[in-house]
């Protein structure tokens, strides 16, 4: 009796604990969201100090990472969480990586953001980069609304939106290169302008590899994954084919 | 206790009544006893195969009619069947009154979700449901932070203070803007109220902007117009009757330019509600150098007293805080005779920082404090006009305060003088270090 309510009290403590951090993933999730979606207003509406701010902020996400990654530790330490449990940890623990790159690539449109705001703006402003981000922002959302929810089916959805990311990206590529031939003096700009056209096509890929790991969470079946090293050679199986996993076809 | 009494009394009447029935059939053929227990056993029979009945019944009372029986199952099975239609009503009433419940919650033009202890969803009308993107089968049971992850409401969150609705700003779809409010009910329970304000949100932009755009276009013109000014005042040749109103010109073209001057700078301080950032100011430094400014002019009170009782630092965005301070510090020199006293105190407590300008001057009577810090309220029109004020600096303090998480306090006896204290929150305060303070 006495044990059955002890062990019953620690698995509640921990569903706790594994949702808290959930919970902070997302909010760091959102973060970045809304830092991605600044460093691209910032340019669109040429907005100097608004590409600066999301610049600066760069840092709160560093913070939240390194403590979500802390956080995570304690619970494989003090816990040592088996199937589903180990395998949402590992999964957060990847997600945070790919939210703090993403947030990375938000930086660094921010930078050029401020930087190009001097600059004169294309007759098109930035049409192109609209429809990208327009594209990338909505993957992002999608990608932690199917972490959130557990949905696997979305996460998939997402994860093969990403080839659209990638023709925009090349697209974009090939009118930058015409521009540089037409008009010498528009190299620079065009340069900077394929620096945020990279961040995002990155941020997108971010994004599908966050999606793949909600399919993992989901569906990886292998329960006796006790390395990492093994989980990691599990997941690249699944991040090389987009075939649907078990149960997913709809 | 009676009616038991009674029934136990009719039973043993039909009991023996049957017992004697059998005994005496039983003579007619020579074996009273066992006529007796034949008439017993059927007896007991026709009770058991009722009470049968009856069970059936009751285990298919939806769909069977009642079984017929006289007698104390005929009762038993009359009030059984009672008590089933009265139960059968009040829950037919009770999913009457819930459906009419849900539906007009879900007609509602609001969006509600209705949350637990953990926060999270239980259940949510359409219009939440379009609001806040959540899906019927997926989302029931999924914390209300994890889908709504905007910054702006996990700080609402983290806050715990629910009397204000919190405005976020959705990244999908791009550019709506919803208005959320918690409120708490029952045991832990919370609902979440949802409105679409994008509307709102972009008429308050276009008008941000408007204000912003006119103000700017406004200031070339008046460059030009006060240099104008300005030479042909110290024009010799001009005639000396031109003199005043030149002067007079002269004074007014300085009174737009500073209220241009503020507008833009209000218009600056809306653009961005966000919370300001700072670094640690020192406010002994900043009062010395406001008093400094308000000796510094032709006209001031006799006295400017500072009164320093903290050497905590106050952490806030300089500009900002200078342009609060100062504004505060020239309100109370305007409305100050030139033999008054002004006074700035800057002190800590528990409960933060606080920053208080006195003043010995004319005072405000206590209808006008409420809308001190509307835009270009006036308390006395003319007086105001008179001496060069944009009515727009109580305005600009609010809302540097505000970004710093700070409030105003007015308290004023007409005649007397006024108090304007500024309370900061304790995160805006730093208190300087022991060795510092020992050095």
């Amino acid at each position: 009796m006495e044990t059955a309510d002890l062990t019953h009290h620690i698995s509640r403590r921990f569903n706790e604990d594994l949702e808290r951090v959930r919970s902070k993933v997302l909010a760091m999730g959102g973060f970045v969201e809304q830092q991605i979606h600044k460093a691209i207003t910032a340019l669109l509406e040429g907005d100097s100090s608004l590409g600066e701010s999301v610049a600066l902020a760069d840092h709160q996400v560093n913070n939240m990472e390194v403590s979500i990654d802390e956080e995570c530790s304690r619970i494989l330490a003090t816990r040592a969480p088996a199937a589903g449990d180990l395998r949402v940890i590992v999964a957060i623990i990847k997600t945070i990586t790919d939210l703090e790159r993403m947030g990375d690539e938000g930086e660094k449109i921010g930078y050029i953001a401020s930087r190009l705001a001097a600059m004169e703006r294309p007759a098109d402003k930035y049409r192109e980069i609209k429809h990208l981000g327009r594209i990338v922002t909505e993957m992002v959302h999608a990608a932690l609304d199917a972490f959130a929810r557990m949905d696997a089916e979305a996460a998939l959805h997402v994860a093969r939106q990403d080839r659209l990311v990638d023709e925009e990206y090349e697209a974009i590529q090939r009118q930058s290169i015409t521009f540089m031939m037409e008009d010498p003096r528009s190299i620079r700009r065009a340069l900077d302008v394929m620096w945020v056209v990279r961040s995002l096509e990155r941020i997108g890929d971010h994004a599908k590899n966050i999606s793949e790991y909600v399919i993992y969470m989901v569906y990886g079946k292998d329960v006796r994954h006790t390395s990492l090293e093994d989980v990691e050679r599990a997941l690249g199986h699944r991040s090389g084919s987009e075939e649907t996993p078990p149960g997913a076809a709809s | 206790m009676r009616p038991g009494v009674q029934a136990l009394g009719y039973a043993a009447t039909r009991v023996a009544g049957t017992a004697l029935a059998g005994v005496l059939l039983g003579a007619l053929a020579g074996r009273p006893w066992i006529g007796m227990a034949l008439a017993l056993a059927a007896y007991l029979l026709w009770h058991l195969a009722l009470l049968y009945r009856v069970e059936w019944w009751l285990q298919h009372r939806s769909v069977a009619e009642p079984p017929e029986a006289v007698g104390v199952w005929g009762t038993v099975i009359s009030l059984i069947a009672r008590l089933h239609r009265r139960k059968r009503f009040h829950k037919q009433r009770f999913v009457q009154l819930m459906r009419q419940l849900q539906q007009s919650t879900a007609a509602l033009p609001n969006g509600v979700v209705i949350l637990n202890a953990q926060r999270e969803i239980v259940w949510f009308n359409r219009m939440a449901g379009r609001l806040l993107g959540l899906r019927q089968n997926t989302d029931l049971g999924v914390r209300i932070e994890n889908l709504l992850r905007e910054p702006q409401f996990g700080r609402y969150l983290a806050k715990g203070d629910y009397t204000n609705p919190v405005v976020v700003r959705r990244s999908s779809p791009q550019d709506s803007y919803l208005s959320v409010q918690l409120v708490a009910y029952g045991d832990g329970q919370q609902l979440l109220l949802a409105a679409d304000v994008s509307r709102q949100m972009r008429l308050e932009a276009v008008r941000r902007d408007f204000v912003a755009n006119a103000s700017h276009e406004l200031r070339s013109p008046l460059t030009v117009i006060s240099g104008y000014l300005e030479t042909l005042s110290q024009d010799a040749a001009l005639d000396a009757e031109f003199a005043t109103p030149i002067a007079e010109m002269r004074r007014q073209a300085e009174r737009m330019n500073s209220i241009v001057r503020d507008l833009l700078e209000l218009s600056r301080l809306e653009e961005t509600d966000e919370r300001a950032g700072g670094e640690p100011l020192d406010v002994a430094g900043l009062m010395a150098l406001l008093r400094r400014d308000v000796l510094a002019r032709p006209v001031h009170p006799r006295e400017v007293r500072l009164r320093v009782d903290s050497d905590a630092a106050l952490i806030g965005k300089e500009s900002e805080i200078h342009s609060a301070f100062a504004n505060l510090v020239d309100n109370a020199s305007k409305y100050t005779p030139p033999e008054g006293v002004i006074e700035m105190h800057w002190w800590t407590d528990l409960e933060g920082g606080h920053f208080a300008v006195s003043d010995t001057g004319i005072g405000i009577a206590a209808e006008h404090l409420p809308r001190l810090t509307e835009r270009f309220y006036r308390v006395d029109p003319g007086r105001s006009r008179a001496t060069g004020g944009s009515g727009l600096g109580l305005a600009i303090v609010k809302h540097v305060l505000q970004r710093h998480g700070a409030e105003l306090e007015i308290a004023s006896t007409p005649g007397k003088g006024s108090t304007f204290t500024c309370h900061f929150p304790p995160e805006r305060v730093l208190l300087a270090e022991p060795a510092r303070s020992n050095g």
